[in-house]
């Protein structure tokens, strides 16, 4: 009774507290704590959507990333220091462990002010480059706000990203506009897949240094939608790094604010809502996976439950459960686009690839299920589902099962091979005229003595 | 008188009686010398497992008696080998464990409790007290003095040559295979004497039991058939041949086909190809033999070699075709290393890699068998003196087993016991004709000349020399009687110092003479079993497998069963190539931990960086793209692990992980190597996709833990720069064109 009423508590504690999948505690780092109220109803809205938000300087003596060796929050916000690094208690190593410990960062860069080099170096560490200078800005003659930078054109007016690929599900799409002012502009590393570009600028912007002036050709490293607005990260452990070059539009004025393209009419901004989307991906609100329940087992009724052992050429059924955390609940999984979750059976390199058919779903997830024989190989096979898509956390499940060889018994009977008749009959004849040998020749021996006997 | 009360024991039925309970006790004391010869070990260590092979024997004891036989029967062994496995039942000789499990049984049934590990320590000792009995049958068959039984018996019980496969702990095939090969031979020298289907039906049972106990059995299957034949071609054919060896040859070959791992080799290969032809010739011999009593001899004269000529064109012709067809196997590789012993190191390095394949030493011989060496020929010798059709036997044996004994060090094990028969026939013999020959009461003629010739020379009335005279009596008996302490003596000792050690404990003595016991094998193998989840995969040098699987109780990629030479070949590669080489295969075979051997602390020369080269070559076997054994030699072609050591040789997994961390027990600059007693570089090798978990109190095993892909996807060697505080350079001057991201 008591333990129902305790389940009842925490339940209830869940449906208050709705927010992020992986704790509440964030910690915001602010290097003027004059500058806190520019971007007051982004700490309201997180803090009504069920963060304890704490807001640091970086160069406080209590600011600690870790407490006894475990992560003392459980997000982190970091908004662009004036200073050259972020301090002795925020050192790219601090940043690095706080991630191979699972907590996830959204760190904001602002154009105004060269990004220290603690932030370039730890960004580097991440493969993501910005520019040379670390102070360039994008500029985009046909997407720029007039009514705020009609001069400087550095305040960008976008739409809404998309869906990135058709078969990744759009986490920040939606109608209306943002505005980017003075976006310190990222370029992402060629060969990880664990980088994803959020927002890309339009293929008309480009990268510059308002003190430099434009940079000679062979030192221009990409333009237009390489450039990246804001790109995001997830590590092995699926922990979550944003980049998000624009800080300004993170403030209560451009939340607020009506822009005006060159072409276009004077609209309200959407900062907000981007702002809610972008912080509910970091801070692990959206977009987290998480597999329930797997079963294998005999596809013969009332087998065993995920056996350790197999045999060659077995009916085997496999069933994964996933679900997906999206704001404050945890709902069935679907697959976004054209996509497919597959299931590997592996002994150094697949034997059976499937895709996983959803059969069903439960009040949270989907089951997700595949039916396959057994490879006539025997070894140690594992059941392997590795989904791994932008901006989802990693699904990687691996379950070691041994598939044996036949038992002496499990082979058919020598009479049951029809092929088999041939030889069982020569082996019958065999004994049979040996038999049918031995009673005639001891029956017709007495012959022989009678002829002597009449000689 | 006490010479008549001892005549009435001696003579006579009642005498007969005395010799016979005379014979008991001794065979019964010898049987007790040769059990009580070989627990040196259990006595100075402790009753433990020995070596390499008895763990794996072991390990599938302890799960025949879990399991029962039928699951033993179908073990599908999913903890060595991975991720491939290996279907253990089918692949090993199940006499051994069943034999002990039947024992470990028996003992529970008398409610004696008793552990299996005891039972499997003490059945090699327990078999040699048989096989001394064994002898003394094998022997008496051979001679008719009642000595040279007993005096084989005594040699096989302390004889070096067996008893280094057989102490108390050496529990493997051969602890009762030799034991089985001699009872065999018993059998089937008593089939060709008696010509009867009771003996060589036995003959073919005790063949049966020993093609379950050791590959071995393959000596017996092609030594009878020689014999057979040598009979045949010397013109001694006979109905008792006749019946012996196909009895023999028919129930044999069906009891040893129901061995899965034997299936049907018997058949099927070339090793047993001996045995299907003189049972086909033994067939047309006796056909010849029934046809001559009915035929005239000038028709039977050509019918005979039309015969002749016809039946060797068939069976040459079916033999070149089944070959060709692949019906036949070829010879197996280990056959072709016995005739030719560069063989193995060209062709099959794997074998050529095991020490005990090795050619033997001439003094091993010495070592090993002692004056018995010496006395074989001379048995030899008086056997062909008699050469009835068992002394053939012992002539055929001793001709092959000594050519095999010379080419690989492990077969010495199947000369002892024919060295043992000669030595005591020649033994015996010297003894008999000295001891026992009294002098011949001179004849009656002879009498009366001396009575005589009375005073002729006194030299000539009582002769001081020839074997009549008691001071010759008295040196040879003397001297045989020395050689026989001496033997003793050298039994006792190489026993004790050689044959008795575990090889997992090792064993030094100290300046002051106390011994020091050095136990980091299984130091490092009981932190393997309590550090690390159950089924964290270990790889090693296959040399460990069965230690690992049996101590440590984890899965291993690579055992001492070679059965499949590509896997080995990969963890070869793994550790001969480069860590950014290694790490994706480590990956691939989910490895958790790695397993080196390193002896440069304490000068221990049978470390992995002394078998490294076998790594490589089994690799280059495989791979001789990627590797190459020439690479790891200096330009001198030393093979130095200093300063001077190749690149291939500094950067190779194994060489980082033996000396990782190694110069920090030294003053800088002065690390030292003892075993290659060499200087070594300053700087200890850097690892950067493996750290150290464990290291053994004489760092002689070492283990390493396979990290994980990097959290953030950057290749271990940043991340372990930028956790040790370096700076990463900006990646600005990009070589080549720019890869640019195209989502």
């Amino acid at each position: 009774m008591r333990w129902c009423l305790a389940l009842l508590v925490c339940c209830l504690l869940a449906a208050v507290n709705a927010l992020s999948s992986s704790g509440s505690r964030l910690l915001a780092v602010l290097e003027d704590t004059d500058q806190k109220d520019l971007y007051s109803t982004l700490w309201a809205d997180l803090e009504a959507r069920g963060y304890d938000v704490s807001i640091e300087s970086p160069k406080s003596d209590q600011l600690a990333l870790f407490k006894h060796g475990e992560r003392a929050y459980d997000h982190l916000l970091i908004l662009p220091p004036k200073s050259k690094g972020l301090g002795p208690s925020l050192t790219p190593k601090h940043i690095v462990d706080f991630m191979n410990k699972d907590g996830n960062i959204l760190l904001a860069l602002s154009g105004k002010a060269s990004t220290s080099s603690a932030v370039s170096s730890l960004l580097l560490e991440l493969d993501i480059h910005l520019a040379n200078d670390r102070s360039a800005v994008v500029i985009d003659h046909f997407n720029y706000d007039t009514l705020s930078a009609a001069e400087k054109h550095d305040v960008l007016v976008l739409q809404r990203p998309g869906p990135l690929r058709t078969d990744v599900k759009a986490f920040f799409d939606g109608e209306g506009v943002l505005a980017l002012p003075r976006v310190a502009p990222q370029t992402l590393g060629g060969e990880s897949t664990l980088l994803a570009p959020i927002l890309s600028a339009p293929a008309t912007a480009y990268s510059y240094n308002p003190k430099e002036g434009v940079p000679a050709p062979e030192d221009i490293l990409a333009t237009g939608s390489q450039l990246n607005i804001v790109s995001s990260m997830q590590a092995r452990n699926s922990a979550r790094f944003t980049v998000l070059g624009s800080v300004e539009a993170l403030e209560d004025k451009w939340f607020s604010a009506s822009v005006k393209t060159p072409s276009g009419t004077e609209t309200p901004t959407v900062n907000r809502e981007f702002a809610k989307q972008l912080t509910a991906w970091a801070f692990k609100e959206t977009g987290v996976l998480k597999v329930d329940k797997v079963e294998h087992r005999l596809a013969t009724e009332g087998s065993e439950l995920n056996p350790s052992i197999y045999r060659i050429k077995n009916e085997t059924v496999y069933k994964i459960e996933v679900s997906e955390y999206v704001y404050d609940k945890w709902v069935p999984f679907e697959l976004p686009g054209d996509d497919e979750l597959q299931l590997e059976f592996t002994m150094l390199s697949p034997f059976h690839r499937l895709p996983l058919k959803p059969i069903g779903r439960t009040e949270t997830s989907t089951i997700f299920s595949a039916q396959f024989v057994t490879p006539d190989q025997h070894g140690i096979f594992s059941f392997r589902v590795n989904y791994k898509r932008p901006f989802f956390t990693a699904i990687e499940e691996k379950h070691e099962v041994t598939v044996r060889h036949f038992a002496h018994d499990e082979y058919p009977r020598s009479w049951v091979i029809t092929g088999g008749w041939v030889w069982i009959a020569g082996l019958w004849a065999v004994i049979g005229g040996f038999l049918a040998f031995v009673v005639v020749w001891l029956y017709s021996a007495p012959v022989a003595d009678k002829l002597k006997k009449t000689q | 008188m006490a010479p008549s009360s001892l005549d009435v024991l001696l003579k006579g039925s009642s005498g007969r009686n005395t010799r016979g309970l005379l014979r008991v006790i001794i065979l019964v004391t010898i049987a007790a010398a040769a059990v009580s010869s070989r627990l040196f070990s259990v006595i100075r260590f402790e009753s433990i497992i020995h070596e390499f092979d008895p763990w794996f024997n072991f390990r599938a004891t302890k799960y025949l008696v879990e399991n029962g036989f039928y699951s033993f029967w179908d073990w599908f062994d999913d903890r060595t080998w991975h991720p491939l496995g290996r279907v253990t039942g089918g692949t090993l000789y199940p006499g051994l464990m069943v034999t002990s499990g039947i024992i470990y049984h028996v003992l529970l049934l008398l409610t004696i409790p008793v552990d299996i590990r005891n039972v499997c320590v003490l059945l090699a000792p327990g078999f040699s007290g048989l096989t001394a009995l064994a002898m003394y049958l094998l022997t008496s068959e051979m001679s008719t003095s009642p000595s040279a039984g007993l005096l084989a018996a005594a040699f096989m019980g302390i004889t070096p040559g067996y008893i280094s496969r057989s102490v108390a702990g050496s529990y493997d095939n051969e602890a009762i295979a030799i034991f089985l090969l001699v009872f065999t031979f018993y059998l089937w020298i008593k089939a060709v004497k008696n010509g009867s289907i009771m003996w060589g039906a036995l003959t073919a049972l005790f063949y049966g039991y020993m093609v379950s106990a050791w590959g071995g059995y393959v000596f017996i299957t092609n030594l009878i058939p020689l014999h057979v034949f040598v009979l045949l071609c010397m013109g001694r054919y006979s109905s008792r041949v006749y019946i012996s060896y196909t009895t023999w040859y028919a129930l044999g070959t069906l009891g040893s086909m129901q061995i899965p791992f034997v299936g049907f080799l018997p058949i099927r290969n070339s090793d047993h190809m001996s045995a299907l032809g003189v049972f086909g010739l033994i067939q047309l011999v006796a056909f010849a033999d029934f046809i001559r009593s009915y035929l005239p001899g000038k028709q039977f004269q050509k019918l005979l070699t039309s015969m002749i000529l016809l039946t060797v064109g068939l069976g040459l012709g079916g033999l070149v075709l089944l070959s060709v067809s692949g019906v036949i196997a070829p010879w197996s590789g280990r056959f072709y290393s016995l005739w030719d012993t560069g063989y193995a190191k060209v062709h099959i390095p794997i074998i050529a890699s095991v020490s005990e394949h090795q050619p033997t030493a001439w003094p091993a011989f010495f070592f090993d068998l002692n004056f018995l060496i010496w006395l074989f020929p001379a048995g030899v010798f008086m056997c062909f003196q008699k050469l009835k059709d068992e002394h053939v036997f012992v002539v055929i044996y001793s001709v092959l087993a000594s050519y095999f004994a010379g080419v690989m060090v492990r077969l010495m094990l199947t000369l002892t016991p024919i060295v043992c028969v000669a030595a005591a026939l020649a033994l015996s013999a010297i003894l008999d004709n000295f001891l026992v020959a009294s002098t011949p009461s001179p004849t009656a003629e002879s009498k009366a000349k001396a009575s005589t010739e009375d005073k002729s020379l006194r030299s000539t009335r009582e002769p001081v020399v020839g074997i009549y005279s008691y001071l010759s009596k008295a040196v040879v008996t003397g001297s045989v009687t020395l050689y026989l302490l001496l033997f003793v003596a050298h039994c006792t000792w190489v026993t004790s110092n050689a044959y008795s050690s575990p090889s997992v404990v090792l064993a030094s003595k100290l300046p002051d003479g106390s011994q020091f016991i050095i136990d980091d094998y299984r130091e490092a193998y009981y932190w393997l079993r309590q550090n690390t989840p159950d089924n964290a995969k270990i790889m090693s040098w296959w040399d460990y497998g069965y230690q690992i699987g049996g101590m440590a109780d984890r899965p291993t990629l690579v055992d001492n069963n070679t059965w499949n030479n590509t896997h080995i070949a990969t963890v070869g590669k793994a550790m001969s190539s480069r860590e950014e080489v290694s790490y994706p295969i480590l990956r691939q075979h989910d490895v958790d931990y790695v397993l080196v051997v390193f002896g440069g602390l304490l000068g221990y020369s049978g470390d992995d960086l002394n078998k490294f080269l076998w790594m490589v070559r089994i690799a280059e076997g495989i791979w001789p793209d990627e590797v190459k054994e020439r690479d790891y030699f200096t330009a001198r072609g030393e093979y130095r692990v200093d300063e001077e050591a190749t690149p291939a040789m500094k950067n190779s997994l194994m060489y980082k992980m033996s000396y990782h961390n190694y110069q920090s027990l030294f003053p800088a600059g002065q690390a030292m190597d003892r075993v290659r007693g060499t200087k070594l570089p300053k700087e200890s090798p850097q690892l950067n996709t493996l750290e150290e978990a464990f290291t053994s109190e004489n760092w002689i095993v070492r283990l390493y833990k396979v990290k994980d892909l990097d959290n953030l996807g950057r290749d271990h060697s940043h991340a372990v720069a930028f956790d040790k505080g370096l700076k990463r350079k900006r990646a600005t001057k990009h070589k080549g064109p720019r890869v640019l991201r195209t989502e």
